[in-house]
C-alpha cells in the first residue's frame, strides 16, 4: 500500500527547519518567554514580594469569583497569595502556554509552500512523481512535529520551574493539575493541527511568506479572547471546557483534513505559484 | 525508430495571453533534440505541458503513449528535468539534495547518489551546502538530480547557462555519452546554438508559440540554404566578381567568399582554384545551425538578422 506521506519530504522539511535561523529562533524564544520567564516571574514574585498588594483590588476580585465557582474547593484551604498564584498557574498560564504551539506551528506551516516557492524549489517538487495530496499531507506532518515537540518540552520545563519555585510557597507539588493534563494531551495537539492545516492551505495560495504570516496570524485571536475572558472573570477554563473546545477543534480539523486529502489539483497550484 | 513524444494541435493560454498555438511536434525514442527559440517563445511552457504539471487548452499530447494531463505521475516517473533555476535546496548539502530527491523518486539503489557525485566531480564538495556551490557545480548537481532515477526522457532547460567553456564542454559531452550508452531521449532548450549543433540529432524551432520548423541539420540545410557561401583562404584574387560561374568577392586579405548552389559544387570549385593557387582552408559560412535558425525565423515572421 502506498504511504500517505513522503518520508523524504518530511525529513527534508525538518532538516530545513532546524537549519533556518529565523524558524529556530522563533521556536526557542517563544517557549522561553511563555513557559520560562512568565512562570518564573510570577513564582519569584510570590516568593519575594507581597503578591496581594501587587495584584490589588482587581486581583482580589478575580480570586473571589474563582472561590465562588465550582472549582473553588480546590483552593479553599490556601491563603490569598497561594490562591492568586494557583489561579494564575492553572487558569491563566495554560491559555498563555497555548500561544507557544500556536506561534511555532504558524511560523513553520506558513513557510511550508510559499517558502518553497520563494526559494524556487516548489517547481522541483511539482515535477516529481508525488501526488499533490501526498505533498500536502507530508507538509502537514513536517509542520506538526516541531511545534508538538516544542510544546511537550515547554510543558516539562514549565512544570519543573513551577514546582521548584512553588514548593516553598505551597509545600507540595502543584503541577500538573488536571487542567494542564487535558491541555497538553487534548487541546494543544488539536490546536497545533488546526493552525498547521489552516496555515498550509494559506501558504499554498499566497505569494509571499510575509503574506502567509499576516493572514495566518488571525488564528491567535480566539486564544486572546480566551485570555481576556478569564482575566475579566467571564469564564474559567476548567477541564470540561477544555475538553469541549478540544472536541470542537477536532471536528474542524477533520473537515479540513478531509478537504486537503481530496485536494489534487497540481495544475492550479503550479499555475498559481510558478512563473 | 519508435515515436516517444507526439503532439498535435496543442494550444495553451494564461488568461488572455495565448502562449502556445497549434503546436505539432515529434520526438523519436533515443534521439537528442534541440528546442530552439527566442525568450518568451513558449519553450518552458511546452516542457511543463509535456510533464503534465500544467494543462493544455486543446490538442493532443502523448508521451510514451500516455496523456500528461491524465497520467502525469507515470510520465514524471520516467522523466528527469533540469529547470532553469536548478530547483535545489541551498541549505542542504549536495549529497543531502541528491538523497532527498532519490527518496522522492523512489530510488532504491543506495550507490546511485555516490555514483553520480563521483561522475559529476562533486565528491569532494558533497558535504558543502548547495547554496555555496559555484554555478557550474550547481548545474552539475541539478543534472545529477535529474538522472537519479535513470529516466527514459531528459528535459533540460538551458543546462549550460552560467557555465564556463570547460563546464559547457564537460556537460555536453557527458550528455552525448549518456545518450549513446543508455538510449535516453533528451530534449534540450538552449540559446547557445553552436553548442547544440555538436550533440543534437535534430532540432525544433519554436517561434511565437508554435513549432515553426523541425528536422535534422541536413534536412534543414536542404530546405533553407538556397545559396551556400564558402569562405576560402587562398592566394587567388578574383579579377571579376565570379569564378567558374560562381559569384565571389574578397572578404579580407587572402579570404575569398564564393556563393555556390549547393555543397556538391565545392569539389569543382576547389579543383578549379588549385590549378593556379594554393588553398589553406575552406569554411562553409551559412549552413551552420545559427544561420539556419535565423533563416527559419526570417521566413516565419520576417525578422531580419545577420
Amino acid at each position: 500500500m502506498e504511504s500517505f506521506i513522503s518520508k523524504a519530504l518530511v525529513k527534508k522539511d525538518l532538516t530545513d527547519i532546524v537549519r533556518s535561523k529565523t524558524l529556530l529562533i522563533t521556536m526557542i524564544a517563544i517557549p522561553i518567554l511563555f513557559t520560562v520567564l512568565f512562570p518564573a516571574l510570577l513564582m519569584g514574585s510570590a516568593l519575594f514580594f507581597d503578591l496581594e498588594e501587587i495584584a490589588g483590588e482587581d486581583g482580589r476580585k478575580l480570586v473571589s469569583v474563582f472561590a465562588g465557582s465550582s472549582m473553588g474547593s480546590a483552593v479553599s484551604a490556601y491563603s490569598l497569595e497561594q490562591q492568586m498564584t494557583y489561579i494564575f498557574i492553572n487558569y491563566m498560564l495554560p491559555t498563555l502556554f497555548l500561544l507557544v504551539p500556536i506561534i511555532t506551528a504558524m511560523t513553520v506551516a506558513a513557510n511550508s509552500f510559499v517558502g518553497e516557492k520563494e526559494r524556487r524549489t516548489l517547481e522541483s517538487l511539482l515535477f516529481a512523481p508525488v501526488s499533490i495530496h501526498k505533498l500536502f499531507l507530508s507538509k502537514v506532518a513536517a509542520s506538526f512535529i516541531p511545534p508538538f515537540l516544542v510544546s511537550i518540552i515547554s510543558f516539562l520545563v514549565c512544570g519543573i520551574i513551577i514546582n521548584v519555585l512553588g514548593y516553598p510557597l505551597f509545600r507540595e507539588l502543584i503541577f500538573p493539575s488536571a487542567n494542564w493534563i487535558v491541555l497538553i494531551t487534548c487541546l494543544s495537539p488539536m490546536v497545533i493541527l488546526l493552525v498547521v492545516l489552516v496555515n498550509i492551505v494559506i501558504s499554498s495560495k499566497v505569494k509571499t511568506y510575509q503574506e502567509a504570516q499576516n493572514i495566518g496570524g488571525v488564528i491567535v485571536l480566539p486564544v486572546v479572547g480566551m485570555l481576556v475572558g478569564q482575566i475579566s472573570g467571564l469564564f474559567l477554563l476548567g477541564v470540561g471546557l477544555i475538553l469541549i473546545i478540544s472536541l470542537g477543534v477536532l471536528l474542524v480539523n477533520l473537515m479540513l483534513w478531509h478537504r486537503i486529502s481530496k485536494h489534487n489539483d497540481r495544475f492550479a497550484l503550479f499555475e498559481k505559484q510558478i512563473h | 525508430m519508435e515515436t516517444l513524444i507526439e503532439v498535435n494541435g496543442l494550444a495553451k493560454s494564461f488568461g488572455k495571453q495565448l502562449v502556445l498555438k497549434n503546436v505539432n511536434f515529434r520526438v523519436k525514442k533515443g534521439e537528442i533534440i534541440g528546442l530552439l527559440g527566442p525568450n518568451g517563445a513558449g519553450k518552458t511552457t511546452f516542457i511543463r505541458l509535456l510533464n503534465g504539471v500544467i494543462k493544455s487548452d486543446s490538442g493532443l499530447v502523448r508521451v510514451k503513449g500516455l496523456d500528461p494531463a491524465q497520467n502525469g505521475d507515470e510520465i514524471r516517473k520516467i522523466s528527469g528535468i533540469v529547470t532553469e533555476s536548478a530547483g535545489l535546496y541551498h541549505q542542504l548539502s549536495g549529497k543531502e539534495n541528491l538523497e532527498f530527491f532519490a527518496g522522492l523518486y523512489g530510488v532504491k539503489d543506495k550507490g546511485r547518489v555516490e555514483g553520480l557525485l563521483e561522475l559529476f566531480d562533486l565528491k569532494e564538495h558533497q558535504h558543502k551546502q548547495a547554496g555555496k556551490y559555484s554555478t557550474g557545480m550547481r548545474k552539475r548537481l541539478a543534472l545529477a538530480k535529474a538522472l537519479l532515477h535513470k529516466p527514459e526522457i531528459l528535459f533540460l532547460d538551458e543546462p549550460t547557462n552560467g557555465l564556463d567553456p570547460d563546464g559547457i564542454e564537460q556537460v555536453l559531452s557527458y550528455l552525448k555519452k549518456y545518450n549513446e550508452e543508455t538510449g535516453t531521449t533528451i530534449i534540450i532548450c538552449s540559446h547557445v546554438l553552436h553548442q547544440l549543433e555538436k550533440i543534437c540529432d535534430s532540432f525544433a524551432f519554436i517561434e511565437q508559440g508554435t513549432i515553426a520548423e523541425q528536422g535534422t541539420l541536413a534536412e534543414l540545410e536542404e530546405k533553407y540554404v538556397e545559396v551556400l557561401t564558402v569562405n576560402v583562404n587562398t592566394t587567388f584574387q578574383p579579377a571579376q566578381g565570379e569564378f567558374l560561374g560562381y559569384p565571389c568577392r574578397i572578404i579580407s586579405g587572402n579570404m575569398v567568399a564564393f556563393d555556390l548552389p549547393s555543397k556538391h559544387a565545392i569539389p569543382e570549385l576547389l579543383q578549379g582554384l588549385l590549378q593556379t593557387d594554393p588553398i589553406f582552408s575552406v569554411i562553409p559560412a551559412n549552413n551552420d545551425l545559427q544561420s539556419i535558425y535565423f533563416q527559419v525565423r526570417r521566413k516565419f515572421n520576417g525578422i531580419v538578422h545577420q
